[in-house]
């Protein structure tokens, strides 16, 4: 696959060429990082470290329609995914895009969910490196990925200063750079050596770290341990850790009904809740924030992996960051790692 | 400032206690400048705790969010106290919660911290970002005085201040078993500036403000949760039938909720601000909550979490109260 370079005076240009389909960037709302859809190249702000909500919204919506039912009719209207279109998600994180790789195991596993799939399939990547780690609490390295990786992605830029470094890494991404192929020039002679350079320099940057090896085969020994009593007791029980991590996945469906019409829709849903695992009955199989925290971690580290061979955490750190009591998933690891 | 050691010496002889059964205070948090809350169940465990203008949490919140589970067959239920350590502001969360009768005074234990002001965190991280190294910040005079990787930086204490504390009228505890510090007399008042702001602004302007940023709400509900008043066992917002809230999330259930959440808080929000720290998306909920507050102030000379004996105000009703605002 080529390797090409876009010169920053071009950055606008190629954004707008990109605007004939669903483009999403990284944009501000207010002083927040949202990925949004844009239809304007002055609204994207790509000098940014990573948004606070991820990316996973636009494979994964927060919320989506399945279906229209009315009453007396016994047809039911699907959701086409195809009429959202062609999505871009232009300057994505390498590990939000590799997030969206591990959630595909599941929506692809013992059933293949068509909404999902769909939007994959519709979605091109454009992954932006981080030749700055965002945030002290990413752990990217930790868990599989690094701050230049490439997986999951379908070009992959990183940032050389004066332009990007543009490297095609699929058919899909070969055709998207073909679209913007007038703003793109061949990289110049050594650009690749600074680009390997700066990628190596990103990875030593990372400031934390934790060994996984152990922790799968770990985890089951330490079911009764004092240990998430100790670490939960802190926690408020809000949905913060889970709504804003690229892999957590659970969601709810719920019909939603006005008069004679109504829709089944899913939506996002948070195992540190309450509700989450709350039976009609009345009992809860996990009744308090211990046996919650203790599902989140175990989900991530343990079952996850065992079922389909990958840690469902990519070292964002969003979790560490965003947690208002200072829950830090890396002290739990360590925790677990010691016990 | 409040003397560690002192702190540390006070919080021993609590924990000490046959009839208390655990302190909230504060500990170091895992990186950076951050405090976290601690929960301390025995004298050998008191040497974490600190308290620093870095501990911003309203500790109040735990004291009616811990579970209350099932006692096991043979077992007895534990009903030894909480001890609690709070500052000016988090002390009106528990006079409100017991103004509200979600427990009986003598259930806690209250440590109370005359305080001076803490820091707005995002201010400190957004001036020193990616610090990892655990660092410490102090009161010197009007400055705050940052210590991390062996450097020392002092700050114009204005410049880091919580908003909330730039307009505190109650920096001294008003409610405590003991005071850990000298009282801290009202350094500041608050005149609603960003209130009045809002009111100025025309309907259609207010629209397009609250639209922009309750579109950014994911519905996390860490706004509820953090909330000391927030403590309903089941609340609203999780009913399925009767579902008065939508799980779906748009702007229109999402601008029901926010309106719903400011109308439960109204003449109830003591104004410790934890809902707008806590928001990861930087919603403004204070200034919902701080209309309610100045109309509550203004039409029925009431302030929440002031009284303990008071009755809440939307519990009593006078021949004579304003009614001029009903349409």
């Amino acid at each position: 696959m080529a390797v090409k370079k876009l010169n920053k005076d071009k950055v606008k240009e190629a954004l707008q060429e990109l605007t004939k389909f669903r483009l999403i960037a990284p944009a501000k709302s207010d002083e927040v990082v949202v990925f949004k859809q844009i239809s304007d190249p002055e609204e994207a702000f790509l000098d940014y470290g990573n948004s606070t909500v991820p990316p996973k919204k636009v494979v994964f919506p927060q919320t989506e329609t399945l279906f229209r039912f009315q009453r007396g009719n016994p047809e039911l209207r699907e959701k086409n995914v195809e009429e959202e279109g062609t999505t871009v998600i232009f300057g994505l994180r390498p590990c939000d895009a590799r997030a969206m790789s591990i959630v595909d195991n599941l929506f692809s596993w013992d059933y293949e969910d068509p909404y999902y799939l769909k939007r994959r399939e519709l979605t091109t990547l454009v992954g932006m490196g981080c030749v700055n780690p965002p945030s002290v609490n990413c752990f990217c390295t930790s868990v599989g990925g690094e701050p230049c990786g490439t997986e999951n992605l379908d070009i992959l830029l990183i940032d050389l200063g004066e332009g990007y470094l543009v490297r095609e890494l699929t058919e899909k991404g070969k055709k998207l750079a073909e679209t913007i192929g007038s703003f793109l020039e061949d990289a110049p002679g050594g650009s690749e050596a600074k680009a390997e350079e700066l990628s190596g320099s990103a990875k030593e940057a990372v400031s934390r770290s934790i060994d996984t090896s152990g922790i799968e085969a770990k985890l089951p020994t330490l079911w009764e341990s004092p240990l998430w009593k100790e670490v939960s007791a802190a926690c408020l029980g809000c949905g913060i850790c889970t709504y804003l991590c690229p892999t957590c996945h659970c969601f709810d469906i719920q019909d939603e009904v006005e008069g004679a019409e109504g829709r089944r829709c899913r939506m996002w849903d948070s195992c540190m809740f309450r509700a989450h695992t709350l039976h009609a009955s009345g009992p809860n199989p996990r009744p308090a924030r211990k046996e919650r925290t203790r599902n989140r971690i175990n989900h991530k580290y343990s079952y996850f992996p065992g079922k389909f061979g990958v840690i469902a955490c990519v070292g964002c750190g969003r979790c560490i960051n965003l947690c208002p009591v200072n829950i830090d998933i890396l002290e739990i690891l360590g925790k677990v790692v010691e016990a | 400032m409040v003397d560690v050691e002192k702190l540390r010496e006070i919080a021993r002889e609590v924990v000490s206690r046959e009839d208390v059964r655990q302190l909230i205070g504060y500990r170091q948090g895992t990186y950076g400048f951050r405090a976290r809350p601690a929960f301390i169940t025995s004298p050998e465990e008191v040497d974490q705790l600190i308290f620093s203008p870095a501990c911003v949490n309203n500790l109040a919140t735990y004291l009616t969010l811990e579970e209350r589970l099932p006692v096991p067959r043979g077992q007895e239920p534990d009903l030894r106290k909480v001890a609690v350590m709070v500052k000016g502001c988090d002390s009106r969360a528990l006079v409100q919660q017991m103004e509200e009768k979600a427990y009986e005074r003598d259930r806690i234990v209250v440590l109370g911290i005359p305080c001076t002001g803490v820091v707005d965190m995002d201010k400190v991280e957004k001036r020193f970002p990616n610090v990892l190294s655990r660092g410490e910040i102090a009161l010197e005079g009007d400055k705050f005085v940052l210590s991390f990787d062996g450097k020392r930086e002092e700050v114009p204490k204005e410049e880091l201040l919580a908003d909330k504390c730039k307009r505190c009228r109650y920096p001294t505890p008003l409610v405590y078993d003991q005071l850990l510090d000298e009282e801290v007399s009202r350094f500041a008042d608050d005149d609603y500036a960003d209130v009045l702001a809002l009111e100025k602004r025309s309907a259609e302007e207010k629209w397009a403000y609250w639209e922009e940023k309750f579109s950014r709400c994911i519905r996390c509900y860490s706004c509820r949760n953090v909330c000391p008043m927030c403590y309903c066992e089941d609340c609203v917002l999780d009913r399925l039938n009767p579902q008065w809230m939508r799980r779906s999330v748009d702007i229109s259930e999402t601008t029901a909720y926010h309106i719903a959440r400011a109308y439960h808080l109204a003449g109830r929000c003591i104004q410790c601000g934890e809902c707008q720290r806590v928001c990861p998306v930087e919603i403004p909920l204070m200034e919902l909550n701080r209309k309610f507050y100045k109309d509550v102030e203004e039409l029925y000379d009431y302030e929440p979490g002031t009284d303990a004996e008071a009755p809440p105000l939307l519990a009593t009703f006078k021949v004579d109260d304003r009614e001029d605002f009903i349409l």
